[in-house]
């Protein structure tokens, strides 16, 4: 708990919180202002704008204690206010709300706008107002009521919006710079679906790297993020902590491998579940083994994965696809770096966090490629 | 949907906040604006056990004029630049303005958004295409990296846990610069499903050209830039080529709406 | 707007609204409001899978009164809903998850704690052993291999499956053109911007479990939650106070609102459980999902002459009470056939059990989806015989000179002049201009597109057509109860419930017409078991029918004994005297409705010896003259514009030319329309719940699932036009859903009309630019082919 002190609709006011409370609840469950309402709790709404220090802001992602010597003014801070007045006139005339729940934060931000954007025009005024959602009016009677109070206000010069010169007058260079795109590429490759494959070519012969690949801990430890705690034969116990910026997951759970042995294959299938998220990941994680001539063995390799729970319930799943293929990349340097040492074992305990390991790993790579290259040029 | 319990601390300085970090062996965030991680607290997605607040630190939220270059202090808001704090760079003001939502541009930070690395994000793009370079403070003092390099995948930078952003330097385009930038999004201020930004510096003989939103990185298409510097123009057919080796993972209409964000981009310069 | 306001606070005029002042200063009053002592916060462990068998429950060590399951709850019967209609099959939905989980989001664990926080806190460490099933995310998979089973006590996968046949053979023999279409619409969640919540108090002073809930339905909630926990009814009170949005949502009882009534019945404690918004999403997913294979018969000229249909419903894991997963599949059967007069059609309506939340009636039930269906099959039938679909679609309506006209599924449409809207809607947007520029071509590249859409709404149905859903209640009467305040003012009572219709308002405005009393003296109350008369709610577009056909009824039911009074006091006979403008008027003179309220209440020294005993209050039931439904109609047209580059639409001009009958405040129907319009304009290209093959929903905050925004809805033009209904007072139409209704046809039709050129015809919602330039890229492959 910390202490913290504020001074909300002009009155000072001091309390006890946990850091985790957030201005929306501070301000509605501790001080009883039940005027700024949560629609989201993810900033996206805007029912709970409020102002901190004169300006707009989500109270559900701004916590409390971050408002420490701070003025917050809610919806109840406007009683005397003129152009709050003006503004909740012309919302009534103008029948710019139905329920009243997006109401006091489309206020708080109409009367923002109309502060900062004297003369703003209609688009302009969609526009600003496109972070405070309603699911009844369909915003007509809000612009309509926001249009009315900037006109009354006068001042019909809208801020001119930042124009880029056109290209016809454009004149023609040569840049200095004379990179080749790839170099900076940081691409993985990326399969169809959730199947992402990658490739890797050790400079051990078939039979050994065959021989290394029956090591089910050695195998399971070159995943990023593994550890091992059981293992019994071609099955181990663990789990595996991934780091994918703030977000953190630990899944534990169990693999087991599967070979086929005239083909060069294998299969590992392993499941898992983050216990606080109640998340469940699962993959199988195939190989295949070929002669890639000279002593060395092509290792192909690929990944069907699949996620469920929470952490699998965002549309953005090409960042879990991009994920999973740097986590294959990975797993491949690993299995090449140890090979290279001779062993599969000892496993590392380091968590998949790109830009550490697999950065420098996939830098040394791409000087590989880079110098195949030219070695055919 | 509440965040899990966290500590919280607000540093007087940058080395205080460092050692603070340095303190919780990985299990600290440094919070500025708040407006990516506060949804990733609340979903309970991000569990840090320490906040540590850097936004009232005086020195981060300086904007300085170097002569050759402008100088932002992570701290600096996307509102404080949409408001013109950089009179004479029309592209910051431009893409600030364009950053989510004014409630959230008031709080949320360029040294925050850099930091948080959504591939979808305004400044790691345009701040590439620019040619910034991150001044990033540590423990062994600071290092600059330049900002094409900054992000090296979705969320992920070259940042170590006891490291902040605390400045970015963004070189002053020559007499004469132009410059494009254009994202598609399904609704205003919601993430792009496409993007693209473009510097043409005909004075320092510079032509930078970067698509975001791509789930990766922001990615550089050279020749393109190239092209266009020389001819004024690129072809469908060239951008989608560099696109497809940027990205190989594309669609044929996701593919598509790239080609188009970059060709527009291209068009506004 | 274009309605022309009649003057005075009476029907037909634009009061603005009581309930604004409130609001506008952040004093409305919702459930996540409430504070009371000793209040604590629920929250609830969630499926994370979409069907999977529960092995074990582990709750924390020390958990003991904080933490429930199935098990902990046994005096709680699961929610089943039964219904009369053939072939349907009962689900069994246990407030907690037993057994099974059939949906992610389902509740498993209920767990208290002093805040939210706290309890979520308790939710995470509860731990689940599930031995997970087959997901069924598809339909049509799920109906046709009944080896997975969502119910395994059944013996498919099917809730029911609806057919009619109406002349099919006969009509369709004599067509020149066969047009045949497979049409979709994605699952969405409603998304008030509240979500569900509720309070449970026992009072002991009132020996009662008072439900302080976000209730659309607060009487029907408390039929449910003391059917539910075996309680009688006047031991239940429901309270629903501000609730801010509902669009059908929050109309059944829901397995939360019956755990915290458990706990407070067991604790003598509040407990409240408040939505959020991930939930809502997640848990939420239950409405539009309708797959379509439609075959139309036209003549040459494009006259429709008969339809065959398969709908395919999917219904999710589990049929609500009180309206049965029966009304989606009955709803879709019937209003098919839309505004238009045709006598062949043969429909089968499949209503699939799936892993997903079960279907809820959502704004529009059913009409959004048979609406897009309806009207790009116009669409089509017009390019098949090569001719512009206005016309088709015109030459087809309902013609007024048929009214009242029952169609081909037996619905009774009771008056209107639908070709006149249509026509006027052309005539509004302004077709010409359009299509100039359409020829012209844009400087920026984009196609110009335009489209039309009419749609006819049932309002107000009651007893005859519920009673043929067969659903666990059937609306019959609505009660509506007045009293003369001793001032002179007016208290009405209803049991529906308002939230965001303006019924505060627009209920005064009733009462207004018929006794004079300034709207600002009726004061409106709703939403309270406790002191209204039944209703089933608010629900179907009926409020302003059935409880504002009672207000009216009771308002009359005053107006003799008024009179009776008023000449005792005016010491005039009777029948000299009459009630005009709130007061009674004598030849000799005039008393006020604040002179015979005194005279009542405070002064009876001055009553007449036979006055009427039952004073200055009555409670009087109504139900229209024909209780099949109030039929609203409404054409909508739209000019869009198509970047082929992005796939981006963005709608130009957006027209409704709509007649609810008599219109009682033009403001607030027209918000209602514009509000509904939004939301249909997310179902059409922004909204969407998507799967992926494990049955996960892949949108849990409202980043990920698109409402429209400011820029994303148009400046919406509305017309009206005011055909009274014969069976209603006043000839009054409800209107709330209709919005919602013709959006998606009617941005289809013109983005199709956009890219005919290039040979792409969009069937399925909602149009996201990828879906679009992923049809422009198909057909740039395909040599393109002639018309249908």
């Amino acid at each position: 708990m910390k202490t913290i002190e504020m001074t909300v609709n002009g009155e000072r006011v001091q309390a006890l919180v946990e850091p985790r409370t957030h201005l929306a609840d501070f301000l509605r469950d501790h001080q009883r202002l039940t005027g700024t309402h949560l629609g989201c709790e993810h900033g996206v709404c805007g029912a709970c704008t409020v102002l901190i220090d004169g300006q707009p802001a989500r109270a559900c992602i701004t916590y409390a204690v971050q408002c420490e010597g701070s003025e917050v003014r809610t919806i109840e801070g406007f009683e005397d206010d003129a152009l709050m007045n003006e503004l909740r006139a012309a919302f009534s005339r103008e029948h710019a709300l139905q329920c009243g729940f997006c109401t006091p934060g489309m206020l708080i931000a109409a009367r923002d706008l109309v502060l900062r954007l004297p003369g703003a025009h209609e688009r302009r005024i969609r526009e600003e107002m496109s972070g405070n959602l309603c699911r009844c009016t369909g915003y007509v009677g809000i612009v309509h009521a926001v249009a009315s109070v900037v006109q009354a206000r006068g001042a019909s010069n809208e801020t001119p919006v930042a124009q880029a010169p056109t290209a016809s007058s454009a004149p023609r260079f040569t840049p200095v710079e004379d990179r080749a795109e790839e170099k900076r590429q940081s691409a993985s490759p990326v399969g169809a679906g959730t199947r992402i494959e990658d490739e890797v070519i050790v400079k051990h012969p078939l039979e050994r790297v065959w021989a290394a690949f029956a090591d089910m801990p050695g195998v399971a430890a070159c995943l990023p993020g593994a550890e091992i705690t059981e293992s019994a034969g071609s099955s181990v116990k663990g789990r595996i902590t991934v780091k994918f910026g703030p977000m953190r997951a630990a899944f534990a759970g169990a693999a087991a491998l599967e070979r086929d042995e005239a083909a060069k294959r294998g299969v590992i299938r392993g499941a898992g579940q983050d216990a606080l998220s109640s998340s469940r990941a699962r993959g199988d994680i195939t190989y295949s083994l070929s002669d890639a001539g000279g002593g060395s063995t092509r290792i192909a390799l690929g990944i069907d994965y699949s996620l469920q729970g929470p952490l699998a319930q965002f549309s953005r799943g090409g960042l879990v696809k991009e994920f999973v293929g740097r986590m294959v990349a990975e797993f491949a340097a690993n299995l090449d770096r140890r090979l290279a040492a001779g062993t599969l074992a000892p496993p590392p305990a380091a968590q998949l966090d790109a830009g550490k390991v697999f950065w420098k790993w996939l830098w040394s790579r791409i000087k590989a490629i880079f110098k195949l290259r030219r070695r055919a040029l | 949907m509440k965040p899990a319990a966290f500590d919280y601390m607000r540093p007087r300085d940058v080395g205080e906040a460092l050692k603070a970090l340095r303190g919780a062996n990985g299990e600290a965030k440094p919070i500025a604006g708040g407006q990516s991680l506060g949804p990733m607290l609340n979903l309970r997605l991000a569990r840090p056990k320490l906040l540590v607040d850097v936004s009232r630190i005086d020195s981060l939220k300086e904007i300085k004029d170097e002569g050759d270059a402008w100088r932002i202090g992570a701290c600096v808001t996307h509102a404080q630049l949409e408001d013109k704090a950089l009179p004479g760079c029309e592209l910051l003001a431009h893409v600030a303005r364009r950053v989510a939502y004014r409630a959230v541009r008031n709080r949320g930070t360029v040294g925050g958004s850099l930091a948080h690395a959504d591939p979808a994000a305004d400044w790691p793009l345009v701040l590439a295409a620019l040619d910034a370079v991150v001044r990033v403070a540590g423990p062994a003092g600071s290092r600059e990296v330049r900002a094409d390099a900054f992000m090296t995948a979705a969320f992920t930078t070259v940042l170590a846990d006891d490291e902040i952003v605390e400045s970015v330097r963004v070189p002053k385009p020559g007499a004469g610069a132009r410059w494009g930038y254009y994202k598609f999004c399904r609704k205003t201020g919601e993430f792009p499903e496409a993007a693209a930004a473009l510097l043409l510096d005909p004075e320092r003989r510079t032509a930078r050209l970067f698509a975001g939103a791509l789930d990766r990185p922001p990615q550089p298409l050279d020749g393109v830039a190239r092209a266009v510097a020389q001819e004024g123009t690129a072809s469908a057919d060239m951008i989608a080529a560099a696109l497809a080796r940027l990205a190989p993972g594309l669609g044929p209409a996701a593919r598509k709406l790239r080609v188009t964000a970059v060709q527009r981009a291209i068009l506004q310069s | 707007m274009s309605a022309e306001a009649r003057p005075g606070q009476g029907v037909g005029a634009r009061v603005p609204r009581k309930e604004d002042a409130r609001h506008l200063h952040g004093r409305g009053l919702f459930v996540p409001d409430m504070m009371l002592p000793g209040q604590r916060e629920v929250a609830f462990l969630r499926s994370p899978l979409a069907h999977a068998r529960i092995a074990a429950v582990r709750k924390p060590p020390g958990s003991e009164g904080r933490v429930f399951v199935r098990g902990d709850m046994p005096e709680v019967l699961p929610i089943v809903a039964p219904s009369t209609l053939p072939t349907f099959k009962l689900s069994e939905q246990h407030h907690l998850a037993y057994g099974k989980v059939r949906f992610v989001g389902e509740p498993i664990a209920c767990c208290v704690g002093r805040t939210r926080a706290e309890a979520e806190d308790l939710a995470e460490q509860v731990e689940v052993d599930f031995e997970e099933l087959p997901a069924l995310v598809d339909a049509h998979q799920a109906r046709l291999d009944p080896s997975i089973r969502v119910h395994e006590e059944w013996s498919d996968n099917l809730y029911l499956t609806l057919q009619l046949d109406n002349g099919f053979d006969e009509c369709s023999k004599k067509a020149d053109v066969v047009v045949k279409r497979e049409i979709e619409l994605s699952r969405q969640s409603m998304n008030p911007m509240e979500g569900k919540g509720t309070l449970a108090v026992w009072d002991d002073r009132a020996n009662q479990l008072v439900l302080h809930s976000s209730s659309q339905t607060p009487h029907l909630l408390r039929v449910g939650v003391a059917r539910f926990l075996r309680l009688n009814e006047e031991q239940v009170r429901v309270i629903a106070p501000d609730v801010g949005g509902g669009f059908g949502y929050k109309c059944i009882v829901f397995p939360e609102d019956l755990c915290v009534a458990w706990l407070a019945l067991k604790y003598r404690k509040p407990f409240r459980y408040v939505e959020d918004r991930r939930e809502h999403l997640v848990a939420g997913a239950n409405s539009r999902q309708h797959h379509y294979n439609l075959t139309a018969y036209a003549s040459k000229e494009g006259r429709l002459l008969a339809l065959d249909a398969e709908v395919t419903i999917d219904g999710g894991a589990y049929s609500n009470w009180p309206f049965t997963i029966g009304l989606e599949p009955g709803q879709a059967t019937g209003n098919l056939p839309g505004p238009y007069d045709f006598r062949g059609y043969r429909v089968k309506t499949y209503c699939v059990a799936t892993n997903k939340p079960g279907f809820l009636p959502y704004r529009g039930v059913a009409r959004t989806g048979v609406c897009f269906a309806m009207e790009l099959m116009i669409d089509a039938i017009a390019r098949a015989v090569n001719r512009d679909p206005y016309e088709v679609r015109l030459q087809n309506l309902v013609r007024p000179e048929q009214m009242p006209y029952d169609n081909v599924a037996r619905k009774h449409y009771d008056s209107g002049d639908y070709p006149r809207a249509l026509r006027m809607a052309r005539e509004k947007l302004d077709v010409e201009k359009w299509r100039e520029r359409q020829k012209r071509g844009e400087p920026d590249k984009r196609i110009i597109g335009i489209g039309f859409a009419s749609y006819c709404e049932q309002s107000a149905h009651g007893t005859s057509v519920f009673a043929a859903w067969g659903l666990p209640m059937t609306p019959g009467y609505d009660q509506a109860a007045v009293r003369l305040t001793a001032g002179g003012g007016l208290e009405v009572r209803i049991g529906v419930q308002s939230h965001g219709q303006g019924m505060e308002t627009t209920m005064a405005q009733l009462a207004h017409q018929v006794l004079g009393i300034d709207v600002a003296r009726v004061q409106v109350v709703h939403g309270d078991t406790g002191t209204t008369p039944f209703s089933t709610g608010t629900y179907a577009s009926r409020s302003m029918v059935m409880s504002g056909g009672a207000v009216v009824n009771a308002c009359r039911e005053l107006i003799p004994r008024f009179v009776r009074i008023g000449a005792h006091l005016l010491k005039a006979p009777e029948a000299d005297c009459r009630f005009e403008n709130g007061a009674v008027i004598a030849p000799s003179g005039s008393v006020s409705l604040k002179d015979i309220a005194e005279a009542w209440y405070m002064r009876p020294e001055r009553l007449p010896e036979n006055v009427d005993r039952a004073g200055l209050e009555a409670s009087v039931a109504f139900k229209p003259k024909r209780d099949t439904g109030a039929f609203s109609y409404a054409s909508h047209a739209v000019a869009v514009a198509v970047d082929p580059e992005t796939g981006q639409v963005e709608i130009l001009d957006y027209v409704v030319v709509e007649d609810c009958g008599t219109l009682v405040n033009p403001m607030v129907v027209e918000g209602q329309a514009i509000g509904g319009i939004a939301q249909g304009i997310g179902t059409a290209l922004y909204e969407e719940q998507q799967y992926d093959a494990n049955g996960q929903p892949n949108a849990s905050t409202l980043a990920d699932y698109l409402i429209p925004g400011p820029t994303e809805i148009p400046a919406i033009r509305i017309f009206h036009i005011e055909s009274p209904s014969p069976y209603t007072e006043f000839g009054m139409k409800g209107m709330g859903e209709g919005g919602a209704i013709a959006p998606p046809a009617v941005i289809f039709n013109a983005v199709n009309d956009a890219l005919r050129p290039l040979g792409v015809e969009v069937r399925d919602t909602p149009l996201t630019p990828e879906k679009l330039l992923d049809a422009i890229e198909r057909a740039k492959a395909v040599p393109k082919r002639e018309a249908a």
